[in-house]
Parts: structure tokens; sequence; C-alpha cells
């Protein structure tokens, strides 16, 4: 069998950083062949210079048989390779057919032929099974079409080797099943599928080839069928995980958050919430498992106030903060480490002190009369580098200077250390590297045991495992189930974040 | 009565096509640089350059033909430091362009004098302005007739900009790249459009445009060049833009708000209202137009019943799938 | 600090670059350039009583500054300045001749009048800005041609003194700002300008609320998701913004002219706006700005009589400095510097 890819002693440098160390990589053709790997094992580093959008320092690029540069991605484009990106770069306010053809349009004489554009887009979206209204606008349709589209985008252009990188971190179950079925079809035409995956079920499911990578090499390269789950993940970790829960004593005490009936849509209008309730008691650590986009942002918005609920009560310590100002919500007692941590989180350009003064720029002791007390913010600010153990040069470092892990412990640093009884963590270890991850967890427990009623939402389900109490499972919007953090069944919550209803439960889920 | 009909008439219409035209010209070619993303706020003065070097290349030339290219190519000049600066440099827009318009307005006085040895205005010299164009046959038509007949070149230029313009946007490569570029940049991106080169264009068409503007003020609208012409309809433009974004169609209707308000005033005066005050009505519209629409365009704050969720519900449920129901029976 | 010197220095280089083009402008209109920059400096400098003619030149550009910088520190563009400066001198000129009351209250009086006419001014810029993220840039540009015209008319048809001239009767002494030395109109808006630079500096670096408006200004999402109210705090730093320029106008026409007239204090509210700017908004920065662009001011004056140039050509070295400077801020800069929460241009 001939390879369609073969990459040899691919290397790619970032400066000090070395993203792929000697990468060689044989993908067969007519096959489904997936690359999985940690956060930062250089999986996406590696499709991009497979698509030309980066430039090895050394090795070589062979497709079907050929030695190929490709400087650019018209380049990889010409070669027959499509790469459809997690983010999707479609115009809203152009139609389906327009969007599928930006970059090729279809002419005659001169002006754009959006007839001929409609009719092939029909075509291709025949011949692939892959069902799209052509003249419809793309800023009006779902995440599952959208992706459709990016796909048809890569087919328009003769794409013989499609890459998906992540393709169903948007996707519904049901909306991932259909597209295996398309990633079938591909192969059953002789096209070479390769896609970049977390998704250990799906990868096992439906690839033919698996690679491993890890620290930017790659340690595997074996038919999916001889490797079982925990191979897999022992290659991409390197050690025999243990899905270790983190000692804990039972310190519960009474609620103190209280959600009821919460509704709430995301910027495109569409409901995100619907129906959440659930609780937080002080001393508890309640997890929000899901796949992302299920709503936890939204949860996350709405109940730190950066976002207005359209039904629903929020109660905080017996009292009603629904609606409340972001401001006021901080004032009852709310801390938030927010899942954007470099938008939201912090001033990038700041100092880490003007950081830490963030929310309690008014609260004495850090001022008096509204003065800022800069001695005291000096005192806190290197008490909190220590505690926190924040590697920067000093109290008046920029927080961009500092590494993912550093900024999440300038975030941390603020919001556990006020008067705040709820703390909302989104994401808390997204970015950050392992040594700082587990100094995050310990702060984390810290604040359980010391009374704190805390809500963690995570798409890293082993991080839920370790720190959770209970864990909450969310799909489409809705809290599916609930699970004990010390009796975890991994398929049991796989099922649930797949939005599969365990028992019988009652018709509403299928009233929508 | 009398004075309803001394204010609205045929003439009025003229008047209004008439001060349209120069305001909707620089509009049109702030729609460029806004559908590309940029917040040009330098229309008024490459309006001001096209205006003070068309009158120069007029002069200089004897032709008010070469005087518009000349004008055209002030502007082009200003426009080009624009996109140098914005789009090479990545510059702060609105700095660099109030800063040009004060540089036009500081130069074209500053050459006024040296030239002409005058400040103020400019005319004579053998300044010729451009001929009205007489559509034949036109008193066949009657009242009709003469409003369509008689304005110069330029004003024709002004109104079939617009339909050229929707099929600029629409059906042309460039127009469309040009929106891509500014409603989603990363698409050109990944699309290998290069959208450097797309807003560069995207000034320079502005530049044209808007050079034709000022270049119609000084020969077409009227004949002369005066101290601080364009008088702030470069900022009424951006006005439009802001909320048209940047759609001819609805551009030129805020465009027709605003020359009929400004011809509307000025037969105000012949009431006997102060001239200043007058003055003031268009700038006063325009303030009017964008407070309004931007009260009329402000996100809503939903006060949800679950009956109206359900309804949003069961509207959106062929775009959101949830899991088939079907597939939890199944062990 | 090394930081600081690092921009100054390529600050200082992008300035003498911009002298450069400058003098080639100069070229083009026939003159010589050395001979344009001599005269620039001797008009500026060159005597006690010049001296004190720059000192009161920069009075107005200083305090439009200093109201400029308030708006850029919150993230915010009032390019209005201009018109809350007429307005403000229009009124303060008013309760200057319609009352009659002892010196200090007829004197505070009437600046609080410039101030409050100032605020009154931007106040529906500001407002819509706060609610509707109306765009100020352009609100309030338009508003300083209504605010031009309507002085102007107020001028001419309802307050006109008797005589002729397109002016307003002359404001009782009781309101006069009082001079600081007897051989020059130089006068203590000096002495209030520097305060109020000093003042406004301390405000955005030591307090809470500076803090607050600054990081709003900075990053508008991580200030709204640390509390602060942004509507509120658009709309309040606007307000001060607009105090500040009326505040200008009361000082131009109290401690200079004492009357109102077509043509006030014209060209002040921009150069505020552009010392503000190439001080990078700091209000201390903004002293020494305001007093380079008073010594143009001044100098120019000496110019139109000495030189066959105009005195715009100083207008055009002000706009090439600009030009300059905002060039090169962004080459030390690099692109991939710029977030969502960053970018706050929106149409």
């Amino acid at each position: 069998m001939p390879l369609a890819i073969e990459l040899k002693s691919i290397t790619k440098r970032f400066g000090a950083f070395v993203a792929n160390e000697d990468v060689n990589l044989a993908v067969e053709s007519g096959k489904i062949h997936a690359i999985i790997g940690e956060n930062g094992a250089g999986k996406t580093t590696l499709m991009n210079v497979l698509f030309g959008l980066l430039q090895p320092d050394e090795g070589e690029i062979w497709i079907d048989g050929e030695k190929k540069s490709l400087p650019n991605p018209a380049a990889a484009i010409d070669a027959g390779i499509g790469m459809v990106h997690q983010h999707f770069k479609l115009v809203p306010s152009l139609t389906v057919a327009e969007n599928v053809f930006l970059g090729m349009e279809i002419r005659k004489g001169g002006l754009i032929d959006h007839a001929a554009q409609i009719k092939r887009t029909a075509e291709l979206s025949k011949q692939f099974g892959l069902q799209v209204d052509p003249t419809e606008r793309v800023g009006l349709l779902s995440v599952g079409i959208e992706q459709r589209i990016e796909i048809l985008k890569v087919l328009a252009r003769g794409a013989r080797i499609i890459i998906l990188d992540e393709p169903t971190a948007v996707l519904t179950p049901q909306e991932s099943r259909e597209l295996f079925q398309t990633l079938r079809g591909f192969v059953a035409q002789g096209m070479t599928v390769i896609f970049i995956s977390h998704h250990l079920e799906e990868v096992m499911e439906v690839s033919d080839n698996v690679s491993v990578l890890r620290l930017g090499k790659n340690v595997a390269t074996r038919p999916t069928a001889e490797l079982t789950k925990s191979d897999l993940v022992q290659l991409m970790v390197g050690r025999l995980v243990s899905f270790d829960r983190l000692p804990r004593t039972p310190t519960i005490g009474k609620t103190v958050l209280e959600v009821e009936d919460l509704w709430a849509r995301d910027d495109r209008r569409l409901p995100a919430l619907r129906g959440v309730s659930f609780g937080v008691r002080a001393g508890e650590i309640v997890g929000i498992a899901g796949v992302a986009g299920n709503g936890q942002t939204e949860l996350a918005e709405v109940l730190s106030g950066l976002r207005s609920s359209s039904h629903g009560s929020i109660k905080l310590n017996g009292r009603t903060i629904t609606g409340a100002s972001a401001r006021e919500i901080r004032a009852a007692g709310v801390g938030h480490v927010p899942g954007d941590r470099l938008v939201r989180g912090v001033d990038r350009n700041a100092s880490i002190s003007m950081n830490l003064l963030m929310g309690r720029q008014d609260q004495s002791p850090w001022s008096t009369h509204g003065i800022i007390n800069r001695n005291y913010l000096l005192e806190q600010t290197q008490a909190l580098i220590k505690r926190f153990d924040i590697r920067a040069r000093g109290p008046e470092s920029t927080a961009k200077s500092l590494s993912g892990g550093n900024i999440q412990k300038i975030v941390l640093a603020r919001e556990f250390t006020g008067s705040a009884d709820c703390l909302l963590i989104d994401q808390p270890t997204r970015g950050v590297d392992i040594g700082a991850q587990e100094s995050i967890h310990g702060e984390i427990m810290r604040q359980r045991d010391a009374g704190k009623a805390i809500l963690l939402i995570s798409v890293q389900l082993d991080e839920l495992i370790r720190l959770a109490d209970r864990i909450l499972v969310m799909f489409g919007g809705t809290i599916m189930g609930e699970i004990s953090g010390d009796r975890v069944d991994e398929e049991e919550i796989g099922m649930l974040m797949a939005g599969v209803v365990p028992e019988p439960r009652s018709n509403t889920l299928g009233a929508a | 009565m009398e004075v309803l009909e001394r204010l609205l008439n045929v003439t009025l219409v003229i008047a209004t096509i008439r001060t349209t035209a120069p305001i909707l010209l620089v509009a049109l070619g702030g729609s460029f640089t806004t559908k590309a993303g940029i917040f040009n706020i330098g229309l008024e003065g490459q309006m001001l350059v096209g205006a003070f070097f068309a009158v120069i290349g007029t002069i200089a030339t004897g032709s008010p033909w070469l005087g518009v290219l000349c004008g055209i190519a002030a502007a082009l000049t200003l426009a080009l430091i624009f996109a140098l600066l914005v789009v090479s440099f990545k510059a702060n827009e609105v700095v660099v362009g109030l800063a040009l318009n004060i540089l036009a307005g500081g130069l074209t006085v500053s050459l006024m004098k040296a030239i002409f040895g005058t400040r103020g205005s400019i005319f004579g010299h053998g300044l010729v302005g451009l001929p009205p164009l007489k559509l034949p046959n036109v008193k066949d038509f009657g009242w009709f007739g003469q409003m369509i007949s008689g304005y110069t070149p330029l004003v024709y230029a002004a109104f079939i900009l617009v339909p050229v313009l929707i099929l600029f946007y629409n059906r042309t490569r460039l127009g469309l790249y040009i929106r891509v570029v500014g409603e989603k940049p990363e698409a050109a991106e990944a699309l290998g459009i290069s959208i450097t080169r797309i807003r560069y264009v995207s000034s320079l068409l502005c530049g044209l445009l808007a050079g034709l503007a000022g270049a119609h003020l000084a020969l077409g609208y009227t004949t002369m060049f005066t101290e601080n012409m364009s008088s702030g309809r470069g900022f009424m433009a951006v006005a439009i833009l802001i909320f048209s974004n940047g759609d001819p169609l609805k551009i030129l209707l805020g465009c027709l708000l605003f020359g009929f308000s400004d011809a509307l005033s000025l037969r105000l005066q012949t009431l006997g209202i102060s001239s200043y005050l007058v003055l003031a009505v268009p700038y006063l519209v325009a303030l009017i137009a964008l407070f309004a629409l931007s009260y009329r365009s402000r996100p809503r704050a939903i006060q949800e019943t679950l009956a109206s969720m359900g309804r949003a519900l069961s509207v959106k449920s062929n775009t959101i799938k949830p899991a088939a129901a079907t597939d939890a029976s199944k062990p | 600090m090394s930081d600081r010197f690092d921009s100054l220095f390529g600050q200082g280089l992008a300035i003498l670059f911009a002298l450069g083009l400058g003098a080639l402008v100069i070229l083009t209109v026939d003159e010589s350039p050395v001979r344009v920059f001599v005269t620039l400096l001797n008009g500026a400098f060159g005597s006690p009583e010049r001296i004190a003619g720059t000192l009161l030149q920069t009075t107005p550009i200083l305090i439009c500054g200093i109201a400029a910088c308030i708006s850029f520190r919150g993230g915010l563009f009032n390019i209005g300045i201009e018109g809350q400066l007429f307005m403000g001198g229009f009124w303060a000129t008013w309760v200057g001749f319609s009352f009659n009351l002892p010196p200090a209250l007829h004197l505070l009086l009437a600046m609080a009048a410039a101030v409050i006419a100032g605020m009154a001014w931007i106040a529906i810029p500001a407002f819509f800005r706060a609610r509707y993220k109306t765009n100020e840039v352009v609100s309030t540009i338009l508003a300083n041609y209504v605010a031009i015209l309507f002085t102007s008319y107020l001028t001419i048809n309802w307050f006109k003194r008797s005589g002729g001239q397109s002016e307003t009767p002359p404001i009782l002494q009781s309101a006069y700002l009082p001079e600081l030395f007897s051989f020059s109109r130089l006068n203590w808006g000096l002495v209030i300008g520097l305060v109020l630079a000093v003042g406004v500096y301390l405000f955005f670096t030591r307090t809470s609320r500076g803090y607050a408006v600054s990081e709003m200004g900075a990053n508008p999402k991580f200030a709204e998701y640390g509390g602060i109210d942004i509507k509120k705090q658009t709309f309040l730093v606007l307000i001060a913004s607009g105090a500040v320029g009326g505040l200008a106008g009361g000082v131009e026409a109290l401690g200079v002219h004492h009357r109102f007239m077509e043509g006030f204090a014209p060209g002040f509210g921009f150069d505020g706006v552009i010392a503000a700017l190439l001080a990078n908004g700091n209000p201390i920065g903004t002293i020494f700005t305001a007093l380079f662009f008073g010594a143009l001011r001044s100098g120019s004056l000496l110019l139109e009589v000495d030189t066959t140039a105009s005195r715009e050509i100083i207008t055009v070295i002000q706009a090439l400095i600009i030009l300059a400077v905002s060039a090169q801020i962004t080459i030390r800069r690099k692109a991939s510097d710029s977030t969502a929460g960053e970018r706050r241009w929106k149409f």
C-alpha cells in the first residue's frame, strides 16, 4: 500500500522550545489515521507543518511517494491536502455556496457566477453525503452544519488527503456519528483521512491506525485494533495514569449556592442553558463535566454576573442574586476564575500587583479613602507570589511576561484570598504545564478544606475525578446526571456526556 | 401655505440632489474602508486636499478634467499614507486619521498663501468648473426632465456609483474579499487572501472617491476653493457609515437625508432664520440620526417565560440536534 | 526604566524625522527651513514678553490636553474638546457680564459656569456612548461644529455689544482671572493647568477610582469581570473630560480675552488632543508637549511677520509629528499583542 504521507525527521522549534522533534510519520493511503496526544504534545504543530502553515526546521515531507516542499497552504492544497480546522473560518453574512468557493470563485465575464457555485455545491453535497442548503446564510446555521461546509470547502479544492483537527470537539454525539460515516465514505472512495483527537473512544471506534505524540516526539504508530484504551493512555502520558482522587475529609456544610431552573442564551441568541438546577455546599467541590460547548461557559458567566439569565433563580447563602451585577455578586462573596484567562482574568500589560488589586481596590486595607495603599499592595503581592509560587522577576513584572501557569496562579492568588464563600472555577489548568497543575490542584483542595463552596468546571475528566466530591454532567445545556466522586464509572460518565440517559427518564428530554 | 410652497418644490429636489452628491461620493468611498474593517476618520482631509488640488490642477492645466485627476491624486496620496501607517505599521486608526485631517487643513492653507498670496478663497485665476450636462430631449419631460438634467457630471457619477458598488460587493471577487477581510479576517488569512493587500486597496479606493468628492465640491458644486471647504462633510459621512455599516443602499438613504436637510435649511435662511442656526442643521441631523439609530439597534434584554423559551426551541430545533431520544432505550 | 527611555528615545527620533519632513514642506513654499525654525524659536523664547506669550498659548493647550488625557485613560476619544471649550468660554463670559458680584464670588461662579457648560455639552454624546456604545469620536466632532455655530449665533444675535464688533460686552472686572505679571496677559490659568496636570496624574496612578478607570481603558473585559460598572464609569470619564474642556474655555474667557467673540480661542481643543497623544496620555508629559505646541504657536506669530510662510506651517509640522510618532510606537510593538479584550474600535 503506497503511503499517502510520509513525514521524515520533522523538527520544528519556536525559539528554545522544540514543538516537534525528529518526527517520523507514515500515513497509509485509503485509511483513517488518528493522531493523539496531550496538550502541547505537538499534534497541531505537526499538522500545520503538513498543511504548509509552518515551515519545518529540519526534515522532509513526502506525498504519494514524491518529495514536496510546502511553503504555504496553497502548495499543500495543490498537493491534494485539505485541512478542516478546529475553529471554523466561515463568513456569517455570506451563503454556504459563497463560503465554499471563497478564494476560488467561479466567474463568468469577470463577475462571480453564483448560480454555478450553488449548483456545484449541491453536487458535492450529494456526492459526499454532506447535507447543506447552498443558498442559506452561514450566520444562521448550527456548528454541525458549519463543519460540513468546512469539509465541502476542502473537497471543492480537490483534496484527496483530509486532515481534521479535533473535529468532534464541537459536535453532538449524533453529529459525530454522522461525521464518522462521512469519513468512512471518504476512504471508501480512496481518500485518506487524518484526524487529531483527544477522544479515545472515537479514536478506537473509527480509526484504522493511530499515532501517539508525546512531548514533541512520535512515540508509536500502530493499527488501532492492536491497542487498548489504557495502552493509548499510557503511551500518551508515559506513565500509568492513576485516576486517583486526592484524599479528603468530609467537611461538607450547608448549601451556599443554589441554582434553580436556570435558562440563558448564548451570544448567538440560541438557548445555552435549559433549566439547570443544582446546589453547592460549603466545603464541597461540585464538578461540572461535559464536552466544551454544552453550556458550561454560559453557566459560569451567568453565575458571575457577566451574562444575564432569561429564567430561573440563583441564591447565595439564601439571598437571591439573580440578575445582580458582577460587582454585586463579587461583593456577595463569589470569586471567579474565568475560563478565558487572558481576556477576562488578567490585564496582560499590567504588573502582577495591579492584577491582584482588581475587584477589591475600594476595600480597606487595599485603599483608604480612595487612595491605594502602595505599601500594603506591595507586601501582599510579595506574600502572594511566595505562597502561590508564582515564578516571576518581581511584583512589577507584567502579566504577559509570565507563562500560562503563572498567569493562572495570579488569578488564583486574587480570587482565593478574598472574602468569597463560593468559588466558580472554569478550566483551572487549561494550557498549564504539569508541574503547575499539581500546585493548582493542591490550592483548590485547600480552599475546599477551608470550607469554601466550589463549582469546578472542566473539560478534563481526570481533573474532575481527582478533585470533585460530586460530578454533574452537562450536555446540551442541561444536567444529564450526577455521579458521586468516589464511585466514578468512566463509561457511565462518557454516556452522560454524550447525552445518553442510562435509565429510563420522563419524556421531557425529547420534548425539545 | 405660501411658505410651504416656497420651501417645497421641484427646485428643492434639485437642490437636494446637488447637496447630496458630494457627501454621497465621499461616503461611498468610505464604504470600502468600512467594509474592510478599518475605521477611517480621515475622509474629511482626503476630501479637502481633493478639492484644493483639483483647483490647482485646473488652474495649471486649464482643464477641469485634469484638475479632477489632480484632486484624486492628492487624496490618493493621503490614503496611501493612511494605509501605510494603519495597515503596515499598525498605528491607531483614529490618531492617524485625525492627524491626516489636520495635515490636510494646514497644508492647503499654507500652499494657498504661498501660491496665491491670500487665504480665504481661491477663485478666478482662470478657474474653470465642470460643465453641466444637459440631457437631450429634456423639455419633453417637463418638471421631471428639469429634475434630472443639468447637473455637473460628478453628480450623475455619485448616484450611478450606488448600483455599481452594490454590484461590486456582491458580484466581484475584490468586493467579496473586502467584505471577508472586514467581517472575518481569519477566514481571509486561511484562504491565502492577503489582508494587507485588500486593506491597501480599499484605502486607495476610498481615496479615489473622496478625492472625486472634493473635486466635485470645488469644480462642480461651486467653482472655487475655500479654506476648510469640506466643513465637516467627511465626518457626517463617517456617521452615515457607522449606521449603514457600509451598505451602499443605506448610504444613499442617509446621504439623501442629509442632503435634504442641508438644502431645506438653506431655504430656511430666506425666512430670516439666522444663518448660524441654519448651518448647524445638517450637523444636528447627523447627530440625531446617529443617536436614534444606536438606540434602535440596541440589544434587547429578554424576560423569558418557559413558554417563550419553548417556542424559541421548537423554531430552532432543526439547527440544534440534541441526542436522538430513541437511542436511550437501546441497551 | 530603560523601557521608558527606549520609548522616549524612539519618540525623539520620530519627532526629528517629522521635523525633517517639515523642512521639506517649508522648502516647497519657497522658504528657508533654517530661517523658519530660527524665527519660531525667536518668536517663542526671544524675550520675557515672548516667553510669557508662549506660556499664554500653552495654558489652554495644557488644560485641553489634560481633558484629552482623562478620556484617553478611560479608553475613550473625546475629540469634542474644542466645542466644550467654546461653550465653556461663552457661558463664563455670560456670567461675567450679566451679573454684578463681589470679585472672588463672581470669578468662581463664572468658572463654575464654564465647567458646567462643558459637562452639559458632552453629556448627550457621553450618555449614548455609555449606554448604547455610540461612537464618541464622530458624535463629539460633529458637536464641535454645532458648538462653534451656536456660540456665534448667541454672540451675534443675542448678546452683541453695541458698536459694530462681533463680540459680547466685556466682562466685569470682578470676574477677571488675575494676571501673573504686569507685562503680559499670562494669568493664573497656567497655575490651574499645572495643578490639574499633577492632580490628574496622581488620581490615575494613586487612587482606587483612577485604577478602575485605567483598567477599563486598558482591558474593558477584565474590568467588567472585576465588577467595574463600565457604563457608569464611561459616562463619568467623558463628563470629567468635558468639564475640563469647559474649564479651558473659562480660563481663556476670564483670563485672556475678557469677552467672547467669533473665532474665540480657535484650535486649542485640537492642539490639546494632539499634545495628549504625543505624551501618550500622560498628564505630566502633556505639560511638556503642550509647552512645545505653545511655543510653536507663539513662534508662528512672528513667522507671519518675518517670513513668507504662513502660520499654518506649524499645523503641518504638528500633524507630521503625530504621524511619525504613531508609526514609531508600533514599530516597537509586536504584532501579536492585541487580544480580543483590548481592541476597542467598534463601529
